[in-house]
């Protein structure tokens, strides 16, 4: 470990109390490890069974193409190892109680059926589990660990003698704790919407018509397919994909908001498929092409003049399945004024991301509690980055005398 | 006892019977420099980890090999495990994978899986017989912090700074604080007085005794790293030095003239946003009819980017002008909205509900201005409606971009971070959007990319955080300068008397950890541990071998190599 003596901070900190937040994502952990870096206790809430939130569901990160998981596991793994943060995996916090002085938070958990701790990763279970309720871990997850769930395990056992490192157990209940915390962090981060409520966009009605994080995953390199760019019906290779931008958002009907990061989104992976097969058709079906980062705009230029990425400006108004196969779009271009229909293979719906932590964003989260990344407002992985490391300001700040924005 | 201890982990029974631990264990036992092969069910698990560090504590090995799975799997936790028992010291620590890499992959092939296996195995003892430890530097901490920029962002980390308990500087070229809110009359998105917001700040910063203001001053030198930074101020009264343990630059950013376009500078009633800013601040009123023209000067070869701000900034004072006269004639000619976000997007809602009207054009179809000695019209391709409009204006509003302060590239040079191809501040990598290329420099506000000022604050904020942790700590250690939990891998280390003083290592070093000194009337270079990454780029180019990262030297890597490529019958 780093000598002991460079990590101990100047200042005692055993007066204050530890931060709880909420969420290990982006924003989550490095607001987790910029409090423990500064020598300050935390409590971080995951939902999920592992960190790293959305992140993980990335292939690659624009603008820089690279990979989301590598520094996003030597994130994890300092976070994992500092003696300063409890991580508190599969949990949520199910009451915060802000009366008397610093906060009581009270935690549920829901212990996973195989203790990640104890799982070797070795499948057996995954092969003895007849209703299919034991779940393979994500690409990325770290550590990768098999998962049960619950609604769908029978509790029949026949995992249980066959796991070779006595992982599971299957009666572990779920338990509740109490934690006295001072500042509260929400970093919730965001879901997916279910787009299902506007049938235009077909969405449920082909393997083909699928959401971004779908694609994502479909077409990642450490996925399925080996970053191969395949149809999900059949596996042949598709002629032409279209990413239809705001599906369900800047739309009152479900999403009234922009998400920020779906043009950016649609323009990476269009640009990766282009990379991947570059016979292969890509069209983005945009409304504003909101590209305001940092050489966004530039990979933007790159996408459509050297990969060769089409953009169209339109919504389309219909999205359907076609007899013969394929996937008919109606769209109208709105820089000509040309109505189509156009035959695609493969259709992304892009834009779908609402607040996991409820149905709006908490950029006026009350004290005790500051919200950042994608809870407070739609935010890349930058965006969430830093508005975490602000948080993290923010809650030392309030300890002392307020907030010091202007 | 000399020799390396060989731990072999079964995973339960899935690494035998692929890959054959038995004869492997007698093989490698056999090794010359091997004190002892283990065999273990599960080296994961808690209860063989310890069980695993206690026998090696026991046996008093110099080094440890664990053959077990990727470290992307469980043995990552091995390695951290074991690497604080030796106090971070990996040189004597090894991780192979015989796992995914061995018994997984080649499963129908159990002779070559094991002999793979063993292959890598031999490998990896040929390194622990070379590998070294290098040096750690330890520096104390300064407990103070120079804030270069005294805008939104710098304020914001100052007071943050300060109210931590650490005396910052705060280093201002102008007069005082307030950076660009100064220009401002009222800021997006919440329409509040840029004035009221900036009061506050500008009150608590000098009520704060723990801030020293430095006005009229610049950064004319620095040299230092993390924890102790040695840096000289100029300003018209003198110099002064000052010596702080960490550095942040909001220096802001510039604005954009549109000198020839659209006939600015020859029509006095062509504005820019900044310009119509001031009127507001003034209390002047509007004329009747206002086009706003987007994206002049950006999105366009010379300034290839969206500076983000220009769209809202200009989106406020349409709506504005609307709401303060209704019958006002407010148009926004504009090539894509950017306004991202829900908070942004409601901001765009209210003024179109206002009234104000949008037309899109085209960026090979600008609009253009005409009047003879005053602004009269304003002729677009309207490109959604596919018409050409004629709008008739008494003035019109150029939304510009920000552009890179030309500072910018001098304070990189001076504090050795990165810019990008338009002068702003290069950040580490997008999760670490506030850090640089040189532990304890932060880079926030419109320095580092545009945005507003709420936004700037947050960041400022941000860089606050990144930086008490390295104020907060007395004593600050070269290998704790790293992302991963077990601390920096190592530095390079220049041997005295061999370097040749070529600079290959000056030149390719993205750090600037190596630079050439003069020792005894001979150039040679020498590299900051402080600064170092461990990257090894300096090894490589090396043309004598002078540089070394102990931890991955030459003859360690050799040794690997020699191994993997001799003749397997010969062993």
């Amino acid at each position: 470990m780093t000598s002991v003596l460079s990590r101990t901070p100047r200042q005692a900190t055993s007066d204050t109390l530890p931060v709880l937040i909420e969420g290990g994502g982006a924003a989550g952990i490095t607001a987790g490890l910029d409090l423990a870096a500064a020598g300050r206790r935390v409590h971080l809430i995951e939902r999920s069974g592992h960190l790293g939130g959305q992140m993980l569901n990335l292939d690659k990160i624009y603008p820089t193409d690279h990979c989301a998981f590598c520094p996003l596991w030597t994130d994890i793994r300092r976070l994992q190892t500092d003696p300063r943060i409890t991580v508190h995996l599969s949990s949520r916090i199910e009451s915060l109680d802000t009366t008397g002085e610093g906060s009581l938070a009270t935690i549920r958990t829901e212990p996973p059926l195989i203790a990640p701790e104890r799982c070797i990763g070795c499948g057996a279970c995954f092969d003895a589990c007849a209703p299919g309720a034991v779940k393979p871990p994500g690409e990325h997850v770290y550590p990768p660990s098999f998962r049960i769930d619950r609604d769908l395990c029978n509790r029949c056992g026949s995992c249980v003698g066959i796991c070779p490192s006595a992982a599971i157990d299957l009666a572990r209940e779920e338990e509740r704790e109490t934690l006295k915390v001072g500042q509260v962090i929400r970093a919730a981060g965001f879901i997916e919407a279910d787009l299902k409520p506007l049938p235009e966009f077909g969405y449920g009605l082909h393997p083909d018509i699928m959401t971004s994080l779908e694609f994502e995953a479909w077409t990642a390199e450490a996925g399925p397919n080996d970053g191969r760019i395949v149809r999900k019906s059949g596996g042949g290779r598709p002629a032409n994909i279209a990413f239809v931008q705001c599906s369900g958002a800047r739309d009152d009907r479900l999403l009234p908001w922009c998400s920020a990061v779906c043009c950016m989104h649609a323009l990476k992976q269009s640009s990766w498929v282009k990379r991947r097969d570059p016979g292969i058709d890509c069209c983005i079906f945009y409304t504003d092409l909101r590209t305001v980062g940092r050489d966004y705009y530039a990979y933007s230029r790159r996408a459509e003049d050297k990969a060769g990425v089409r953009l169209v400006r339109g919504r389309p108004g219909l999205i359907h399945p076609l007899p013969g196969g394929g996937i008919a779009v109606k769209f109208e271009d709105t820089l000509t004024q040309k109505r189509e229909i156009r035959r695609f293979d493969m259709v992304v719906l892009n834009g779908n991301l609402r607040p996991s932590a409820g149905d709006r964003y908490e950029n006026g989260a009350e004290p005790p509690a500051e919200a950042c990344g994608f809870a407070a407002e739609p935010a890349d992985v930058a965006q969430s980055a830093w508005q975490g490391s602000a948080a993290a300001m923010m809650a030392i700040s309030r300890d002392k005398e307020g907030p010091c924005r202007a | 006892m000399p020799g390396v201890m060989v731990f072999l982990c079964r995973c339960c029974g899935r690494i035998p019977p692929t890959v054959d631990l038995l004869a492997l264990g007698e093989k490698i036992g056999r090794e010359e420099g091997v004190a002892v092969v283990e065999t273990r069910d599960t080296l994961c698990l808690p209860e063989d980890r310890a069980a695993m560090l206690r026998s090696f504590e026991e046996s008093g090995a110099s080094g440890i090999l664990v053959a077990a799975c990727s470290p992307y799997g469980k043995a990552g936790d091995v390695v951290t495990t074991l690497s604080a028992a030796c106090d971070g010291d990996r040189s004597h620590v090894r991780l192979v994978d015989i796992r995914e890499g061995c018994a997984w992959i080649h499963r129908g092939d159990p002779a070559g899986a094991t002999a793979k296996a063993g292959d890598l195995i031999r490998m990896n003892l040929g390194f622990l017989r070379h590998g070294k430890r290098s040096a750690d530097a330890v520096v104390a901490v300064r407990p103070e912090c120079i804030v270069v920029g005294a805008g939104s962002a710098g304020m914001a980390a100052a007071l943050s700074i300060a109210r931590a308990g650490h005396r910052v500087h705060l280093v201002e070229r102008g007069m005082g604080g307030g950076g660009m809110l100064k220009l401002l009359s009222h800021v997006y998105p919440t329409d509040a007085g840029a004035e009221e917001k900036l009061k506050p700040s500008l009150e608590a910063i000098s009520a704060q005794p723990l801030i020293v203001f430095h006005a009229k001053t610049r950064v004319v030198a620095a040299t230092g790293y993390a924890g102790d930074f040695k840096i000289r101020l100029a300003s018209g009264t003198g110099e002064t030095n000052l010596h702080v343990g960490a550095v942040i630059l909001a220096t802001g950013a510039g604005v954009w003239l549109p000198r020839g376009l659209y006939r600015y500078g020859e029509l006095k009633e062509v504005l820019t946003l900044m310009e119509l800013e001031r009127r507001r601040r003034e209390g002047r009123e509007s004329p009747r009819r206002t086009v706003f023209i987007h994206c002049v000067g950006a999105r366009c070869p010379e300034r290839p980017y969206c500076a983000t701000i220009c769209c809202p900034s200009s989106i406020k004072n349409a709506a504005w002008i609307k709401r303060a006269d209704p019958g006002a004639e407010v148009t926004i000619l504009h090539r894509d909205i950017m306004m991202p976000g829900a908070i942004l997007e409601r901001y765009y809602r209210g003024a179109l509900e206002a009234g104000v009207r949008f037309v899109r054009f085209a960026a090979d179809a600008p609009p253009v201005v005409s009047g003879d000695g005053k602004v009269e019209n304003v002729s677009v391709f309207d490109a959604i409606n596919g018409v050409e409009r004629e709008i008739a204006a008494d003035q019109v509003i150029l939304s510009t971009p920000l552009v890179a302060n030309a500072d910018n590239a001098k304070l990189a040079d001076l504090f050795h971070i990165g810019i990008d191809r338009y002068g702003f501040f290069r950040e580490d990598d997008p999760l670490h959007p506030l850090e640089t290329r040189q532990a304890g420099v932060f880079i926030c506000g419109s320095a580092r990319w545009p945005v507003a000022s709420g936004d700037a604050a947050a960041q400022g904020e941000g860089a606050a955080m990144k930086a008490l942790a390295i104020l907060g700590r007395e004593r600050l250690s070269a290998r704790s300068l790293s992302r991963l939990p077990e601390g920096k891998l190592g530095h390079a280390r220049i041997e005295d008397g061999f370097c040749s003083g070529c600079g290959n290592c000056v030149a390719v070093c993205p750090y600037e950890a190596c630079a050439l000194q003069k020792v005894g009337g001979a150039l040679v270079s020498r590299a900051n541990k402080m600064r170092c990454r461990a990257c090894g780029s300096c090894m490589s180019v090396c043309p004598n071998g002078t540089i070394q990262m102990p931890e991955h030297n030459a003859r360690a890597v050799g040794a690997m190599i020699r191994r993997a490529f001799s003749p397997r019958e010969a062993r």
